[in-house]
């Protein structure tokens, strides 16, 4: 019995089947607990940015462009719901409401007083966290499957009124808005321009959320992840801490919803419905909600495979399904999981990561 | 005055009354042991003055303050910390990060340890620092269910059954590490079923049973009373309970 999960590369003397047997289960693992030398960390991150900068210039034409900005704001919003669920355990399947909270407000706010993006920003996101944080309280009361059925109830609720909001949310219909209040020099209405700037949400994002995990806050929301009663019992107040990362995870799928409507230009209730929720939560778990880079993975996928394999929307639903069944069956951490676990077989276990002993993750 | 005062505790499930009213002065500069059969309530009298449940009736102080019912993790924040029969660990972290959960949290007060690699370092965990607390052998789990709750830096540990599951050399080693609690300042209150090791260990014994504390002293006069002896042998047998 292997004191640590990780002793692959330890078993040199071992016969070739039991070590190679020994590599597939290190794939398949769930490592998200193991850091990743800084070394590595940093490379991955600046590759990562040099790619994502540079793509609005590698020439791949409008509709691509556009599919990568749906793609980077849905990410925002999978940072989120990476926290709660990746970080803390609570699992969400109305997070598209939560997003289109922040996104009609925004838009309310916009038609009705005449706010642009910047100005109402900061009230789409505190609404969302707020509205985040009620949608949770019941949870403090009842377990994590109740509050999926509550996610999942506020979903529906929240498309109902909307629908029946009559000129106020638009109806049916929804909504429109005008374009982003340009900056000085820059024109959000060239689709480059929108990209940087749905980009350089997504980088604050990811560096919060790489802070977070590596923070005593990350330490203590993966605390009550793994073992609610002991955190507890160490001091930690653990229904303070769930409203508290649910609230997190709001100002997330506010400002999702935000760069979604200013995207979009127009929102309408379907795209806050159940199905986008599901999306989402798939989309979380396909990418690996324990993994820096696994919400943008999972974006990625979900929102390129209809494209890449040419699927009409029925195909691409069980393209999904399958997906997940796969990822369930075998990358029980998510993608984010595997790709990590490759880099480790590749280079030879976890054995140096122990020696540097950083605190990060992949 | 004693540290930690429960005066008239009850606690009832339904119709199962698990403590019917216990009364005990525990004190943090030596080892207490409390004893008892099989759901005679001695988790539950842990469960019900750290918060884990609501008490049914009574009260538990702590230097003098009332907490009962107060809420399990202001309970902790007072540095008085218990362990857990079973789940002892944050199964999917690393060692060092349990610890250092606990430590971070435990902190405030005045820290005794000056990082979790101490704490590892004094539980003999500490080459084990980077393995995944799921995957521990049982004896270095219990160790890490004791790390965990010295990060929060107690001034009364209350230990369920740390010897549970462990052999008889894990064991020894592991009740040689809680001996050496006492002279630091951490005062122990322990449940176990092994009474060689509590006779060893402990300065004082309470006997429970059905919820109720039948006998308490130095654990060779209360081993010797015939009341512990009856609950432990049935009436008129002479061998050592163990
Ligand atoms: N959460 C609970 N719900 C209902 N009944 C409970 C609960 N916890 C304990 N009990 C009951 O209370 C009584 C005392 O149980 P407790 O776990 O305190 O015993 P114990 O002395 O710790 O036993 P053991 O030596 O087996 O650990 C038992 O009858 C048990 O069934
Ligand atoms: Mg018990």
């Amino acid at each position: 019995m292997p004191v640590t999960d990780n002793s692959a590369g330890k078993t040199g003397a071992a016969p070739e089947g039991a070590r190679a047997r020994d590599r597939l289960a290190l794939l398949t693992a769930d490592n998200a607990a193991v850091p990743l030398p800084a070394g590595v960390q940093a490379i991955t991150a600046i590759l990562l940015a040099v790619l994502l900068i540079a793509l609005p210039w590698l020439g791949l034409g409008y509709r691509f462009l556009s599919i990568a900005i749906t793609t980077l704001y849905t990410a925002i919003g999978l940072y989120g719901l990476g926290l709660q669920f990746g970080q803390a355990g609570i699992m969400s399947v109305g997070h598209a409401a939560l997003m289109g909270v922040g996104a009609y407000a925004s838009a309310i706010l916009s038609v009705q007083l005449g706010l642009g993006l910047w100005a109402s920003l900061p009230f789409a996101m505190a609404l969302s966290a707020i509205v985040g944080g009620v949608i949770g309280l019941p949870t403090l009361r009842v377990g994590g499957q109740h509050y999926i059925i509550i996610t999942f109830c506020f979903c529906a609720l929240f498309v109902i009124v909307l629908t029946n909001g009559g000129t106020f949310t638009g109806s049916a219909t929804g909504l429109d808005v005008g374009s982003v209040t340009p900056l000085p020099g820059i024109n959000f209405d060239k689709l480059s321009n929108n990209y940087y700037l749905v980009l350089a949400a997504l980088f604050l994002a990811v560096v919060a959320t790489y802070l977070i995990g590596n923070s005593r806050y990350g330490r203590t929301l993966r605390a009550i992840r793994e073992n609610e009663q002991l955190a507890r019992s160490v001091g930690i107040n653990v229904d303070l801490h769930k409203l508290g990362v649910l609230m997190v995870s709001g100002l997330f799928a506010g400002l999702a919803g935000v760069l979604q409507l200013y995207y979009l230009r127009h929102i309408s209730p379907t795209l806050f419905g159940a199905f986008p929720s599901l999306y989402l939560a798939l989309m979380v778990m396909l990418g690996g909600a324990r993994y820096l880079y696994g919400p943008l993975i999972g974006a990625v996928v979900v929102n390129f495979l209809p494209e890449v394999l040419n699927l009409d929307p029925v195909d691409s639903r069980i393209a999904y399904g399958v997906c997940l069944l796969l990822v369930i069956l075998l990358l029980p951490g998510g993608v984010g999981a595997g790709i990590k676990n490759i880099y480790c077989a590749i280079t030879g276990g976890f054995e140096t990561q122990k020696q540097r002993g950083s605190n990060g993750r992949a | 005055m004693a540290a930690l005062e429960v005066r008239g505790l009850r606690k009832q499930f339904g119709g199962v009354v698990a403590l019917n009213g216990i009364d005990l002065d525990i004190d943090t500069d030596r080892v207490v042991g409390i004893v008892g059969p099989n759901g005679s309530g001695k988790t539950t009298l842990f469960n019900v003055v750290t918060g884990v449940h609501p008490a049914t009736g009574g009260a538990v102080f702590w230097h003098g303050q009332d907490i009962t019912n107060i809420g399990a993790h202001r309970i902790a924040r007072k540095r008085l910390v218990r362990t857990f029969q079973q789940a002892m660990s944050f199964p999917g972290l690393t060692v060092d990060e349990n610890v250092r959960i606990a430590w971070e949290q435990g902190r405030k007060g005045d820290g005794r340890w000056a990082s979790p690699g101490m704490i590892l370092e004094f539980v003999g965990l500490a080459p084990l620092s980077k393995a995944i607390a799921g995957s521990l052998p049982f004896g270095s789990l219990r160790r890490l269910g004791l790390a965990v709750a010295l990060g929060v830096s107690p001034e009364l540990l209350l230990l369920d059954e740390p010897g549970a599951g462990l052999n008889d050399s894990e064991a020894q080693a592991f009740a040689a590490v809680i001996a050496q609690l006492p002279p630091q300042g951490i005062g122990v209150c322990l449940i176990d079923h092994d009474m060689d090791m509590m006779a060893d260990l402990c300065d004082r014994l309470i006997v429970l049973d059905f919820g109720t504390k039948i006998a308490e002293g130095p654990p060779g006069e209360v081993l010797a009373d015939p009341k512990v002896r009856e609950v432990y042998l049935g009436p008129d047998k002479k061998a050592a309970a163990s």
